[in-house]
């Protein structure tokens, strides 16, 4: 029993050592690097980095705004009502999640243009044409496009959150004379903060720190962009390491301020849903309203994908609104550059060691905290959520000033001669909270007493693992892999910031340089992102037919 | 099979509020040990210390006087039934049964045979192939039932077994168990809140309270001559009869009585209901009594009656028809007012 013991601390001392290693000390670089007080002040007297931290922050509220309202509308629609196909929602939730956003503002761009399928459309019905990408527009696009590919993630938690609240509540204001709208704004509203907290932190975070998509819209003034475009003079301007700090401070002011406006108090916790929700049965024509706005949702969110695949098959299409003359040239010509074909290897590789390492750490860490009962476990599981609420570009800075730092550094991953480790490792730790998630939602729906009872039946702890744990939390293990997999496949920040030899860019690399290839380089990219895209596809859809239902829990922090 | 021998065993999981209280019991090999007590006073803990689920705070578990404390679950042989089942979603009715045979070595026809065997045992000889979550709750207890029987173990510990069955169900596996004990000379700790289930079954038993055992005996012991007041209550009615007690006699308005027992400390004098008769004027020791209210029960009637100013429950079994306001002669059956510390 003591060895036993001790072999589970050494295991989660050695986790806790590598989340030190590869999470803090990057954090700490990005800080120690960034801690100038004069670039910082630099930072806040440039009117351009001052435009970009507001344009910035904008995105991020306007985009959570938008997530909000979808959300909102649709959790309490799949709470209320059982409607047609209500059942299929949940994975129709995760469609929008496996688009990466920034593949699909290549897309929006033949939508939205100036001769794109909505002008032509308003040409069509007498209109004039309306240039939505100019000015403002392009923000506007950037926040729609983030919006319809995060309001998943504020969705599910709403649905959590929906979830945990006993229906009796609101049977009860009903019964002391509460009308629907009083019961709603009273009752359910002020009882969904946590939900609106956990949702609305991480989409507001992500939406500020994003990168891939402003970048594909050209629209340089927001900090991401301008922290990324100052990594080629990074010798001798440090200046981005000031502004990934800023840009860290201000997601944990927003993380902050978050809270402090939601936070519920304790004994709202307790409330804890005895009989679940009851879904209303909805008859005749009404059953088919919610899945129409649960559709419409899903076909906005599709939109700029299926405009994607319209580009990367067309060999015209300017001023129509559909695409015209098909033809495979430009899979023909994406296969032949060059970059494409090395960096879908490097990926399948880089991503197949992070899932390896994400799987292990993860299942590791949902383990020590669902069952081992160690002291410090707390410190575990805060360290292994924390890359959720740190910027991919923060923790990719990070390394890449450790490389610069520290000479072990710079030997066991050397970004210049060969980021394998590097990306895998800085892939894995971003997705080690996921499989955490997963692998900690199977063992908290699996009860400890099904493995005591293995243990009282004679299976020792290794047998009990194999024979009863793993086989029935083994679609949650294998859904937790598949998306550590497929989002280290479509992973931006790091793969932009890490990969800096074109022998070793990965899949988001190669797909932003060939859409800068002047000319045939959008059609070309618009197929390479279709190809990645069916991959990412098949990928989830055999999660989602694995887990079903269940797919959710992976997405609520 | 094994003796248990618990030694000043001490849990709790809060601090300051024990579960287990210092508790020690001997359980002999082959003996089929009931722990009776109102939900809450520790018993299931109990149970799980022995499993080696839970680690007590001081104190040994012994099986065969070896020392097992330090013992991980799976070295322990303990198989027990939990309360709630714990059967494995993923496996089939005959894997669950299969897993411990498995573990054991056994393979091929003869662990076929044994979990068929177990499975008759507990009438579900159909359900072999059946995933779990498809049976009932009271087919997924007997399953549960079956699994911790099949594998033999040097002790069996039952959670609460029969809880979830019907009444005519519950008679037969009752029967059942008892039967597969003797034949084994298993020895079995049996936890359970219901005072028929451990009156009728066990060879030995213990009363809980609050982690520490009220009385322990033989079921007749404990029903005839509880030690304290808890337990007379625990296991059925009681009347309790307040009065002065000198010289081994307890004095009450309504007569001078015998106690039976040492009568040192005595509060008060208790006798069931069932050990207080009606009688003629003139049978020695009885007393006048009026009937103040009855339950008829078909098989056996309940009187409430006041001697003196004090009521007493009598039953009484084929009561002839009775009044309130009648009045009535009550005796004593000899030996069975007790002395009540």
């Amino acid at each position: 029993m003591i060895f036993r013991k001790m072999v589970q601390y050494m295991l989660m001392l050695g986790l806790l050592a590598f989340l030190t290693v590869f999470l803090l000390l990057p954090l700490f670089t990005v800080i120690g690097e960034g801690c100038n007080w004069e670039l910082i002040v630099e930072v806040f007297r440039s009117p351009v980095y001052r435009e970009g931290l507001l344009n910035s922050l904008c995105i991020a509220l306007v985009t959570t705004g938008i997530v909000a309202v979808i959300s909102l509308a649709l959790a309490l629609l799949y709470d209320r009502y059982d409607f047609f196909g209500r059942e299929f929602c949940p994975v129709l939730m995760l469609l929008p999640m496996i688009l990466p956003p920034f593949v699909g503002a290549l897309g929006f761009q033949q939508i939205l243009g100036y001769y794109g399928v909505i002008n032509t459309i308003l040409v069509q019905c007498g209109l004039e044409r309306v240039d939505f990408l100019g000015g403002t527009g392009k923000f506007w696009s950037i926040c729609l496009i983030e919006a319809l590919h995060l309001y998943p993630v504020f969705y599910l938690n709403l649905i959590t959150a929906l979830g945990n609240i006993d229906p009796a509540l609101s049977d009860a204001a009903a019964n002391l004379g509460a009308t629907k709208w009083q019961r709603f704004f009273r009752i359910r509203l002020p009882l969904l903060k946590s939900g609106f907290l956990a949702g609305g932190s991480i989409v507001m975070v992500w939406s500020f720190t994003e990168l891939g998509t402003p970048l594909m819209f050209g629209y340089n003034r927001v900090t991401p962009v301008q922290v990324f475009n100052g990594l080629h003079e990074l010798d001798n301007n440090p200046l981005p390491y000031s502004l990934v700090l800023v840009m860290l401070t201000v997601s944990a002011l927003i993380y902050l301020i978050m809270r402090r406006l939601l936070s519920t108090p304790a004994g709202a916790a307790a409330v804890k849903g005895t009989m679940g929700s009851r879904a209303e049965k909805l008859e005749g024509f009404k059953r088919f309203l919610p899945t129409l706005a649960f559709a419409f949702t899903a076909f906005l969110s599709v939109l700029p994908h299926l405009a994607l695949i319209g580009s990367a098959f067309s060999l015209r299409w300017y001023g129509t609104v559909l695409p015209e003359v098909f033809t495979l040239e430009h899979f023909d010509n994406a296969l032949s550059n060059p970059l494409v074909l090395p960096s879908i290897v490097n990926s399948l590789r880089y991503s197949a060691l992070a899932m390896i390492i994400a799987v292990f750490c993860g299942t590791l860490t949902a383990l020590i905290s669902a069952r081992w009962h160690l002291r410090g476990a707390w410190a575990l599981d805060l360290l292994s959520m924390l890359p959720l609420a740190i910027p991919g570009l923060v923790i990719a800075f990070g390394f890449l000033g450790m490389t610069s730092e520290y000479a072990w550094a710079r030997k066991v991953f050397n970004p210049v001669e060969n980021p394998l480790w590097l990306l895998a490792i800085a892939y894995a730790v971003r997705r080690i909270p996921y499989v955490v998630r997963a692998v900690g939602a199977g063992l908290e729906q699996t009860p400890e007493e099904l493995e005591n009872a293995a243990r009282n039946f004679g299976a020792g702890p290794v047998k009990t693992l194999c024979r009863i744990t793993f086989p029935l939390i083994g679609a949650n293990l294998l859904v937790g892999g598949l998306f550590a997999f497929s989002f280290s496949m479509l992973e931006v920040s790091d793969s932009l910031i890490l990969a800096q030899k074109s022998a070793f860019f990965p899949i988001t690399k190669a797909l932003l340089e060939l859409s800068q290839i002047l000319g045939s380089g959008a059609a070309s990219a618009s197929a390479f992102g279709v190809w990645a895209m069916a991959f990412l596809a098949v990928t989830l859809v055999s999660a989602g037919i694995l887990l079903g239902r269940k797919i959710g829990a992976i997405f609520k922090f | 099979m094994a003796s248990v021998l618990l030694e000043n065993i001490c849990k709790s999981f809060v601090p300051g509020k024990p579960v287990l209280d210092d508790l020690s019991l001997d359980v002999k090999d082959g003996e089929l040990f009931f722990l009776l007590g109102p939900s809450g006073c520790g018993k299931s803990t109990l149970l799980r210390i022995l499993a080696g689920l839970e680690k007590q705070d001081s104190g040994k578990v012994k099986f065969d006087g070896v020392d097992i404390s330090s013992l991980p679950p799976e070295k322990r042989q303990a198989a027990m039934m939990f309360q709630n089942y714990a059967l494995w979603p993923h496996l089939t009715v005959f894997e669950n049964i299969a897993f411990g045979l498995r573990i054991l070595g056994k393979k091929g026809a003869a662990l076929k045979a044994e979990v068929m065997s177990a499975l008759e045992a507990v009438q579900l000889a159909d359900c072999a192939a059946r995933r779990v979550p498809s049976l009932s709750g009271g087919q997924q207890q007997r399953v549960a039932l079956a699994r911790a029987l099949a594998v033999r173990p040097a002790v069996l510990l039952l959670d609460e077994p029969l809880s979830n069955l019907d009444a005519r169900l519950r008679d037969s596996m009752r029967s059942e168990i008892v039967r597969i004990c003797r034949e084994r000379n298993q020895t079995a700790i049996y936890v359970t809140h219901d005072r028929q289930e451990a009156l009728s079954m066990a060879d030995r038993m213990a009363v809980l309270r609050s982690g520490r055992i009220s009385q322990c005996g033989t079921p007749r012991e404990l029903y005839d001559y509880p030690a304290n007041r808890f337990t007379g209550e625990f296991l059925g009615d009681i009347n309790f009869i307040e009065g002065k007690i000198s010289g081994g006699m307890l004095e009450t308005g309504f007569g001078r009585f015998p106690l039976s027992g040492s009568a040192e400390g005595a509060f008060a004098g208790a006798i069931r209901p069932e050990r207080i008769r009606f009688a003629d004027s003139d049978h020695p020791g009885a007393f006048a009594a009026e009937i103040v209210r009855g339950t008829f029960l078909g098989d056996s009637g309940e009187w409430i009656c006041r001697a003196g100013n004090v009521e007493l429950a009598v039953k009484e079994s084929a009561p002839p028809p009775r009044k309130a306001g009648e009045k009535v002669f009550l005796a004593f059956d000899d030996g069975f007012l007790l002395a009540m510390k």
